[in-house]
Formats: structure tokens, sequence, C-alpha cells
């Protein structure tokens, strides 16, 4: 045969065997590959996927799997995963990515597939706990979950009869999921959700609020000509993954990458450009690059003509109705004028022609200009919220919202479908201590401040819920916090809902074990691009059983022990609180298909996918499945992808009745709202006098969708900051941190703690060995200079770090990654358990906890180590180091405004002295009260400043939003003159 | 991005040959180039290679001998990455095709010709469809896989086949002989190239150590397009056995250096023999080749009389000097 004949021979014998798989529907050549074929298992094999055995190594043994989507739990990124679920004993082996989910794409970083460790954990909590001592004491009995409900719903129940719905609270940290437990309380007509955002994200989104009327920012990465962040989301920030790769895709078609980060982070390495600013400055680096595109005429005027509220600025602040745009653009230019790229370097420690360079870039981005802050420099400073805002600023100048390559606005580019049985009620009660009078204006809840809240307020609280939150050791202040949950005349009842030990779980009445990502439903849909997609996070073992046909009633069925997942056990509760539907909230719980009936998880999702999910019907139906069943096959669904400018869409005609156009533009309607596959939220703009509704705004002649904002527009000022009491900063400007030089002592640096260590997440991740094993502590960075004048020769000395209530001890890091004169430390690690307490070993220290008075004590007494387990992998850890608490040592620092706890310390720092080690931490909770006072006297109480007797601006967001009766303020409130 | 090589194929006729290539085979044999997964063991038993490789193979054959990247062997740096790397990551993007990672692995080269050959196919099968390409698409298809061919392929791939042959054992030679095969099919259909391609254009010449330095010597020694020779850790594990010369572990250009340094004279002498038997080979290429076999011809002659002169010279070549 010659070589000719030979060849076409092979050629077609692969085509053959190619035909032959393709005839049945499959994807040939499956496997990782750089050349565009499948790179991940093909979906239609799912079912029965084979792969060779790693332990079985070097034979070749074959293993069949069933590959079941469900969503990570880790962040907030709901990343996709697959578990592999081994067919011979139905046990999770394994998890990948998941090539169908939209946003990740098949990619995760580390901490999916570190869920195998979370569910394998040997400590995890299997079954529901109770105390047996006093709180706090580490005594436990295992208890069912009848027990357990009843207890609890007996509380609640007794709780909504006496008419105190305002002492039932529920305290979530990330939620990973999208509107369940929202629904929940407002069905209960509980004003008691209470997040974790106001120490998270509350300044950036708070800048953002100001501007779009929405509060998280969604850069198209991957076609901008720009990137600009602030922070360090590339590598170890929030939505990491998701982001990240997109960020990559940019910079592969030639975007220029922007990074602002005081410290050399993952991100920053990244960057073509990278500034390494004084912290808090950065706001006032964008107003000078604002300034100088400004001057320059380097900005979109036709899009800040028609999309800037500049009128009614003009008419209301320099009395000028009717000013023309070139009057505004004139007012403009003088007004931002001080803001000098020679200030901004004065400030910021950067000089002039660098910033000129920067600025020069980012001018050149033109409408793809993609753009986020999240954490960082938002989250760490007094007035960190202008960050946010100021970088808006740009994005406002160039155009670059809502474009291809520019930075959207979360709500259009992420889906939360419209549930069965929306509760129509709202709560009638508010909730004084979750929103505070003194923080009218604050984003989210003052959940941080509830020690001191209570407090003042001599508050008490009947039924507590923690959900997969640990604010002793997430929050400022934990020994106030520990004094708080210690106190059963505040606390009534806490509940713990985790499903992993936790420091705020210590000082519990019941443990309940909550299911992680394989283990629950949730739904979910983040912005990650210019696109809408949902994820179905599933009990993947409930999955894979219905697949062979057995009937599944209860998670608890599948999960380990009696793990159980929140959506069941939310249903279960109500009808207990309930059990009669007198209180008029069962209903709300109930079956559809069969009234009287409790609802299921598989009816409450199969509604959600056939009624409000568009397009996912008709894919599934495409596929022979229901949509429920195609959810539970492919785990995600994308609705569009593609959003555009929802701003300039017109306004349908149907929409358009007896419409009445006011002098701003604004046009109002009587047509009914429309039917939406969404659910309700959002900002709640007033009808206008005679009950139409706010429809769209005037633009040039069109009718328009606009912003939702009070007045349609982009709202460079803000009416509602001039009329609540601070009209100085109604427009984005810069307000100096609490950290500024001017604000230290001598002796005192700034200490930023608001980073991550890249595969680690809070609270969530110790349980996970893989993680752990990575990264298990957190050094002081300090730079080489700053080390020799305090007197630190060495990587690995130990320091203290001497904060407003206290001090801790740490090993140091010198290093040139920072900025001279400031030091970092991450605020992730120094998770601890006390002494005597059963609960997780693995990344937890075992500490001695005293307390003398307010005076308290936190003194490590065993750190990692090896120990036996059912993992054999437990006996090989080999780190001892396991970071340092340094949150405890933290004071309250809550914006004015935003009411984001303000993360930068001002701290002193010394070699360590004798006798100090490693973790240790001393903390005077006498001075917390102190320094709480101080950051409230900068407020600006609604009691005094409140233009309208309202306890908060009513179109402002708002999580399970009270009737409008309850915005009222008591009546012996005076109002102040601003 | 410097010209991509396509204005060599500005011919009037270029649609005149469909060009039915293997595209089935080639794509399976771009697979063999990745590292191993038990999805593949049916390929190989698919095109009567019984014994699939291990992962040891593979690790041995492409990341300790011979690296498959044309930035490896076109590059003037001999080394991955750099401007060979963004010259064919810019004509990926001329066919308007996002580069992937590494859009000069041997795979990638091979599974962006398999798919342009494809699209050829359906070219000549659209009889009696509306046209799946217009005119100015297929005329790009054409052109751009025979510039992929004689630009990023040909001027490296047979060679680095030919020391596959030569020093794996098992699957990868079986892969390497069967891969020339089709290769050489896909070039004899192409024709000669007649200009220089880029990649060689750009490219520099040997240092001479006496002039240069040793620095730049040894590692032009490691360039391909500089020397004209592949250097493996095997042809230096094989030299020294045959001089009685200490191998030290390390990388390629740290093992060189040693064993230059302790006998540069008759190292130099055997390297010299070594590009001799190297020029051989891009002798025998060049009825398929053509120019491009001649340059690299040229390069190996001259790396070998250049070796040659030092060593009669009595050159002493340590890692930072000569004298």
């Amino acid at each position: 045969m010659n070589d000719s004949t030979h060849l076409s021979e092979l050629n077609q014998r692969v085509s053959a065997a190619k035909a032959e798989v393709e005839g049945r529907g499959e994807t040939f050549y499956p496997g990782a590959s750089r050349i565009h074929l499948a790179s991940f298992p093909p979906r239609e094999r799912w079912n029965d996927w084979v792969e060779l055995d790693s332990k079985s190594w070097p034979d070749k043994v074959e293993k069949r799997y069933m590959l079941v989507p469900t969503t990570c739990f880790n962040c907030e990124s709901a990343c996709g995963l697959l578990a592999y679920v081994d067919r011979e004993t139905l046990q999770v082996r394994k998890f990948e990515g998941n090539p169908e989910h939209p946003g990740s794409r098949g990619r995760n970083c580390g901490k999916g597939p570190a869920t195998l460790n979370q569910i394998t954990d040997p400590d995890r909590i299997l079954y529901p706990l109770k105390r047996s001592g006093r709180r706090g004491e580490g005594k436990w009995e295992q208890i069912s979950w009848d027990e357990a409900l009843d207890a609890i719903a007996g509380r609640i129940r007794t709780a909504m009869q006496e008419e105190r719905h305002e002492e039932v609270i529920y305290h979530v940290g990330r939620p990973g999921e999208d509107g369940y437990t929202e629904r929940m309380l407002a069905a209960w007509g509980v004003d008691g959700h209470n997040s974790h955002t106001n120490v998270c994200s509350s300044g950036a989104r708070s800048g953002y609020h100001w501007w779009m009327g929405m509060d998280r920012p969604s850069p198209d990465y991957s076609n901008a000509k720009v990137i600009l962040l602030v922070s360090s989301h590339l590598e170890t920030g929030h939505y990491f993954n998701p982001h990240a790769q997109r960020i990559i895709e940019g910079k592969k078609n030639g975007a220029k990458l922007i990074v602002f980060d005081t410290r050399l982070s993952n991100t920053a390495t990244h960057a073509d450009h990278w500034l390494s600013p004084y912290p808090g400055s950065e706001a006032l680096i964008f107003l000078a690059i604002a300034s100088w595109m400004i001057r320059e005429g380097k900005y979109d005027r036709e899009f800040v003509r028609r999309w800037w509220n500049w009128q009614e600025y003009m008419e209301v602040v320099n009395d000028k109705p009717g000013a023309s745009f070139e009057n505004f653009e004139e007012h403009l230019r003088e007004i931002y004028s001080e803001f000098t790229f020679e200030y901004a370097s004065t400030e910021s420690g950067i000089d002039a022609t660098t910033l000129l360079e920067v600025a020069n870039v980012v001018s050149t981005a033109g409408t793809r200009f993609a753009t986020h802050n999240w954490r960082s420099a938002g989250s760490g400073n007094l007035g960190g919220w202008q960050v946010a805002r100021t970088l808006t600023l740009l994005n406002a100048l160039l155009g670059a919202l809502a474009t291809e390559g520019g930075t959207f606005p979360n709500s259009w580019n992420k889906f939360t479908p419209r549930p069965p049985r929306l509760p129509h009620q709202h709560p009638k009660r508010w909730n004084e201590v979750t929103w505070p009078r003194e923080y009218p204006l604050s984003l989210m809840e003052m959940s941080f401040l509830m020690p001191h809240l209570m407090k003042d307020q001599d508050a008490h609280l009947d039924v507590y819920f923690t959900r997969v939150y640990n604010p002793v050791w997430t929050n400022p202040d934990g020994f106030s916090w520990i004094e708080m949950l210690s106190d059963e005349e505040r606390i009534g009842l806490h509940v713990a809902m985790t499903p992993t030990w936790n420091e705020t779980a210590y000082f519990a009445d019941y443990i309940l074990p909550m299911g992680h990502a394989s283990e629950r439903h949730d739904l979910t849909s983040y912005e990650q691009y210019n696109g809408q997609w949902i994820a179905f996070r599933q009990p993947v073992l409930r999955a894979a059983r219905e697949r062979l046909d057995e009937k599944i009633t209860d998670t608890r069925q599948v999960n380990p022990g009696e793990v159980w997942e929140e959506n069941e056990f939310w249903i279960d509760l109500t009808w207990r609180i309930d059990p009669d539907g007198s209180l008029g909230i069962r209903e709300f719980f109930e079956s559809k298909k069969v009234p009287g009936e409790k609802m299921t998880i598989d009816e409450y999702y199969s509604w959600i996918f056939d009624n409000s999910v568009p397009g996912l019907p008709e894919a599934s139906a495409a596929e022979g499945l229901t949509p429920l069943e195609y959810m539970r096959r492919y785990g995600a669904f994308e609705i569009s992808n593609k959003v555009g400018r929802v701003h300039e869409q017109s306004v349908p005609d149907n929409e358009l009745e007896d419409v009445r156009v006011d002098e701003m533009g604004r046009v109002f309607s009587r047509a009914p709202t429309p039917p939406s596959p969404k659910a309700p939220g959002g900002t709640k703009i007033d009808d206008d006098e005679d009950g139409r509704r706010r429809v769209g705004i005037r633009v040039d002649g069109e009718i328009l969708k606009g912003w939702p904002t009070p007045t349609g527009k982009l709202e460079f000022w803000s009416r509602t900051l001039y009329d609540w009491g601070w009209p100085e900063l109604a427009i984005p400007t810069y307000i100096k941190s609490h950290i500024h030089p001017e604000n230290l002592e001598d002796d005192q640096i700034p200490l930023i703690t608001t980073f991550r260590v890249p595969v680690q997440i809070h609270t969530r991740s110790a349980n996970s060995k893989w993680l752990d094993e990575i990264a298990h502590t957190n050094p002081l960075w300090i730079h080489p200079t700053d080390a020799d004048r305090i007197g630190i020769s060495k990587t690995g000395d130990l320091v203290r770090v001497e904060t407003e209530l206290g001090y801790f001890v740490i090993k140091s890091w010198i290093t040139e990654g920072i900025r001279p004169g400031v030091a970092a430390c991450s605020h992730h690690m120094g998770r601890w358990k006390p002494e005597g307490h059963k609960g997780q070993r693995l990344g937890i220290s075992t500490v001695a906890l005293n307390q003398e008075g307010s005076e308290w004590s936190l003194t490590p007494r065993k750190g990692g180590e090896p120990f036996a387990s059912s993992d054999p992998d437990t006996m090989r850890i080999w780190w001892t180091d396991l970071g340092v608490h340094q949150n405890l040592t933290h004071a309250v620092h809550p914006d004015p405004i935003s009411g984001m706890h303000c993360w930068h310390q001002a701290v002193r720092i010394c070699p360590a002295k004798e006798g100090d080690q490693a973790g240790d931490v001393s903390v005077d909770t006498g001075k917390s009260q102190a320094a709480y006072e101080k950051w409230l006297a900068m407020t600006r109480s609604a009691d005094r400043y409140s233009p309208d007797g309202m306890r908060r601006p009513y179109w402002m967001l708002r999580p399970v939003r009270p009737e409008r009766e309850a915005y009222r303020l008591p009546l012996e409130t005076e109002p102040a003159k601003v | 991005m410097r010209n991509q090589g396509l204005d060599l194929y500005l011919t009037p006729d270029p649609l005149k040959e469909s060009g039915q290539a293997s595209v089935d085979l080639i794509r399976t044999l771009a697979v063999f180039a990745e590292a191993p997964a038990s999805e593949h063991i049916h390929l190989w038993k698919t095109l009567g290679i019984e014994d699939s490789p291990s992962a040891s193979d593979y690790a041995d054959v492409f990341l300790f001998q011979l690296y498959p990247y044309a930035s490896v062997h076109l590059g003037s740096e001999g080394m991955l990455g750099g401007e060979a790397q963004n010259r064919v990551a810019g004509f990926w993007g001329a066919l308007g095709r996002n580069p992937p990672p590494e859009p000069d692995h041997l795979a990638a080269l091979l599974g962006l010709y398999a798919t342009l050959s494809e699209q050829i196919g359906l070219v000549g099968n659209s009889s009696g469809k509306p046209p799946r390409f217009s005119e100015a698409e297929t005329l790009m298809i054409h052109r751009g896989r025979d510039a992929l061919l004689q630009e990023h392929i040909a001027p490296w791939v047979p060679a680095y086949l030919e020391r596959v042959i030569e020093i794996a054992a098992g699957p990868y030679r079986s892969w390497a002989l069967l891969l020339d095969k089709v290769l050489r099919v896909e070039l004899v259909r192409a024709g000669c190239p007649k200009q220089l391609p880029l990649h060689l254009r750009e490219s520099s010449p040997l240092a001479d150590p006496r002039t240069d330095g040793a620095d730049a010597f040894i590692s032009g020694l490691l360039a391909p397009v500089r020397a004209g020779i592949i250097l493996a850790r095997a042809d230096l594990a094989r030299l020294s056995s045959e001089l009685d010369l200490g191998l030290r572990a390390g990388e390629r250009r740290y093992a060189l250096e040693h064993l230059l340094s302790q006998d540069s004279s008759r190292f130099l002498q055997s390297l010299a023999t070594e590009a001799d038997r190297q020029a051989a080979g891009h002798e025998h290429r060049r009825e398929l080749l053509g120019i491009t076999a001649d340059f690299f011809l040229d390069q190996a002659q001259t790396t070998s009389k250049l070796l040659r002169q030092l060593s009669e010279g009595g050159a002493k070549i340590t890692a930072e000097t000569v004298s």
C-alpha cells in the first residue's frame, strides 16, 4: 500500500469512528484540547461518563460517573460546578467546572473543586444541636429537627401574635441566592433582614446608587479598550473567576489595564499601569482626571447633555432655571478646577506626570471604558463611597455606561425571576436596630453596629438567626458581639444556621446544620458580562437518585447525617409558626396545585422555570424535557447575551396612557404596570399627584426608559443628599479619609485590611484542606524602610500592632510590595475556637478567652497540627501558623452617609514585647463605645434633617421594604435647619 | 503586527486546487501532541497504534526533549513566546480568529490547518445550495491555509519530526512517522514557497563567540533558526557520552556550558559533526521545501564551519568568556 492510500484509509477510519459517535448525538474527541475540540465532557454523556480511576494508576481502570450540575456556594460569583457522582457508590468523587454555565463557562477557581473538602470535612456539623450549659460554655446535645423547629416556631408565633415582629432578625452573610429569603421575610411581615453588606460593599454600592439608582457595576471587560480596577479583583477579589477570565480576555484583545492598589496585589502584577496611592486619595485622583478631561474637552458632550441631570442642578444650586448646557459646562469646569494633578499628587504621593499619563489612557477609551470598585478604597475610608462615585464620573463623562466594553448597572445584567405566591404585604413595623434613624441614607442595614445600637436603644431580640454568617469573627469589635450574644436579656434565642462550626455558633442556643453547594437548592444570577443568566444550585445526590427513578421528598434523605437545606426548612418552619393559617403567612408556602398542602421544592422551582424565565420552556421542550428537568440536567440557562442601553429604549406605546410630562421631563402614565417575569425590586419612584406612575423620561422629544433615579437621569447632583443635610456632598467630590495624614498622630500609620488571600473566602473555607494548605496565615506587610525605622530586622519577626481598642501580635513580612508608610494585613485567617469546645480542628487555633470587666484577651494555646480523623490527610498537616484575628481589635467606623464600616485603621507598630506570642489579641471594649460615639457624632440624623418627616428617602433601595407608613418618624422630632 | 505572510500567496488562481486534506486524521494527530488522556486511547487504536503513550512518555518527548512550539524553533531566542509567537498570534488574528492561549503550539497549528481544510471541503461540497462562504472568504481560507503551512508549519515541523523519530520510541515515534507522511502530502500539494517565510527573514545569524561573547553564542546554538540544528537533551547526553565528558543535570544551556568548559575543542568538534548530520536532513528536504530548506541548510553548514574554526583555533569557551 502506498503512502497516499494508507493515509486515506486512516482518515476514513477516523471519519467513520467520528460519524458513529456523532450519529449517537455525542461529541467526538473528548478531553482537554487546545484545538477547539471538546474541552469538557460533552453534555450528552453526563449521565454515564467514563474516566480512568486515578487511584488505580498505573492500571487503567474505568470509573463510571453521573455528572450533576450545581452552583458553587463559596463566594457570590455562583460559578457552575459539575459533581462527579460515582455510579457504583453514589458518592461525589470530585467537582469540576460546568461548561454550560454562562458566567463561569466551565472555569473555576480553587474554591469550587474544594467543595469536596467541605462535604467530607470530618468535623462538620451533621445533626441539630441544642446548648446544654450556659450560652457560650461549649456544651451541646443532639436533638431532633422536630424539637428544634417546634421550639423556634413557637417563639416566633408568640412574637407575631404579640405584634413584636421587629424582635425577629435574620442576619445573613453572602446570601448565595436570589429572593427566596426576602420573599419569606415579606410573607412573615418581618422587617428583619440584616445583611453583612455594611462590612463588605456598601461604600462602593452607595456611590453607584447615587448615580444610577442601581448599586453595583457590571463591567464588560472582554470588549473594553481600557479597564480600570480599584481593588484586586483580577486575582484575589470578589466575583473572582468570571471577572478574572474576562479581564484577561480584554487584555488579550488589546485592552490596557489600570490598577489602583496600594499593595502589589496579584491584580497589580497584571497591570499596564499600577498606581499605589496613599490610601484614601483615590477619589481625588479620579476628580483630577475628570477635571483635566473637562478642561480639555475630552468627554462625550452629547451623552452628558442628554443623560445628566444638569438642568436640575443648575436650577436648584445655581438658581438658574433654563440655563443652557454651555452654561453648565462652564460651571462644571469651574467647580472641578481645584482638583488638579498637582493637588492629587500631593495627597496621593504619585507624581503628576504619571497621573497625566493615566488620564490620557482613560481619555482614549471612548465608550469602551470598563471600571470596577468593590471593596478596597470604597470600604476602607471615611467617604469611601465617593470612590465609586468619582470613578463613575469618568464613565459618565465618556458615555461609557451600558455600552459594549463599558460598565453596566448590575440590574440590567442580572435576572431574578418572579416566584410563585409573591407576598402582597409589607412589614408594618420599622426595625430601628437595623435601620437606625441616625443613618437615614445608609445603603443597607447597619448590621455591624448591633451591639451598640441594642445597648443605646435598650433593645431585645426574641429570635436572632445567623445564617452562614459569623459576625463575631467577621465584624469589627468582635468582643462586643460576644458580650451581646452572651446576654440572654438582649438576645432571647440565637439560632445559628451553618454547615460548619464558627466563632458565632459557639454563642448560639441552637445550631442547625445546613448544606454546602451540593446539598441545597438555590437560584442565583449575577452580573458578570453584558447578558443575563440564572443558575440552579441543587442537592446533587437527590438529582442523581431521581435519575435512577428514586422518589426523594426531602433533601435530608440524601444529605449526610441530618444536614438539611434552608428552603425546605423555611417552608416547614413557616407551617409550624402558622399551622392553621390564622396569621396569614402560611398561604405563601402552600401548594398551588394542591391547596392546603405544603408547597414542595419541586413545585416552587417548577413554577418559576415554567413561568418566569423567558426562553427556558422552549429550550427545554426542544430537548424533550420539562424546564425543571432541564435545569436539573444542565444547571444554568442564559436568558440574553446582549442587553445594551436600556435607558435609551423607547417606552412602548401600550405603557403610555393619559400621559403627563412634568417640568423635569419625567413622563407619568395611567397605564398599568405590564406583567413582568422578573421579581419586583429596585428603587421606588413616587407617582405623580394624580396617581400616574413614572414610566420614563423625555429626552430630545423622545420618551425613553431612562434610569431608576428620582429624575430618571444619571444623577450627577443628588437632590436627596442635598435635602437630607449633605448639600456639600451632593456632587462627586473628595472627602478626606479618617486615616488622612492630618488625622494621624506622628507615630501612627494606616493599616489596610480589606484584601483577601487568593483561595480563602472568609468564614466559609477554613474546613477546606486543599485551600488551607495553600494559604493559612496573614502576615503584616511592611515596607523595608518602615521595618528599619521600627526596628524589625527580618521577615517573621513578631510585631505588636496597636489600634484604638487594643493590640494584636503578628509575624511581619518585609516587602517592597507595599507603599512606604502604609502597612497591610489581610482580613482572612486567624480563626479560633475557645478551649474546652468541640468543633472544627482544621484551620482553627484553640485559644484561651479571658475577660475581666471590659478587658478581653485571646491567647492561642494550640495552632495547626496533624490530627487523627476519618480523613487520613489530616495526619499530614504540616503548617502550624494560622494567622491572627485582627478584626477583634478594630473599633466600629460607620460612614455617616453610606453606613459602610470604614475598615482602614490608624495603628502604631512596634516590635513585640516580652511574653508576646503570635496571635495574641488584647482589647478593651470600654473603648469601643467611645469610638462608636465619636463616629455617631458625625451623623446627620433623620430626626433633625429629614425634609419630609420620614426615616429614609422612600425611593432608595431597601430589602424587604416596609409599608410606607412605617417610614414615618415618631412625631416628637423636629426638622433641622440645613 | 508585522506582515503576517499572507502577501506571499497573492497568486491569481488559488481556488484552482480544492485541496481535500485528511482533515480528521490531521485533527487526530494534533490531539496526540497534547497531554495524553484516557479519551485518546481509542483514537490511537483507530490508527492502528496499539500502545497509547503514558504521561511519562509525553513528558519525556514534549517537555524534556523536543518542545512543540513554533516560537522555540523559529524565534531568535529559541524560547517560548517572544516575537515569533506574536507573529503566529497575529496570523490567527489576520484570519479573524482569537488566538488560543498558546497559538504556536503544534496542536493548535495543526488544529487550525484542519479547520481551514474542513472549510475548503465545505466550499467544494456546496453544490446545489447557496454558497456557504463568499468569494472573498473562500479566497481567504485557501490563502490562509497555504500561508499557515508555508509560514508557520513547514519551516520547523518536518525537521522537528525527524528529531522525534530519532529520539522517541513507541507511540510517539509512530505518531511522528505518520504526521511526517501527512505533511509531505500537504506540502507537495501546496508547492514550494516563492519567498522566504517571515520568521526566517527576521532571524539573526548565529553569534560568533570571538566577537559577540560566549553567552550569545551558547544561546544561539540552542535556537534552531539561528544554528540550523535542534539540540535536544538526548543529543547532549549522547555527545558527552561519546567524548566521556560529564553531563551536568539541569537545563540544556547549563549542561552545554559545562560540556564546553570541560573540553571546548573536542566538544566543539563533536557539535560540528552533529551540525553536519542535521544539515544532511535539510538537504533531503530541499525538493519538498525549496528555499525554506535552503535556509536551514545554509544555517547548519555555517554553524558547522564556525564550530570547526573555533575548535581548530583552540577556543576555550566557558559560561561567560571566550579565550
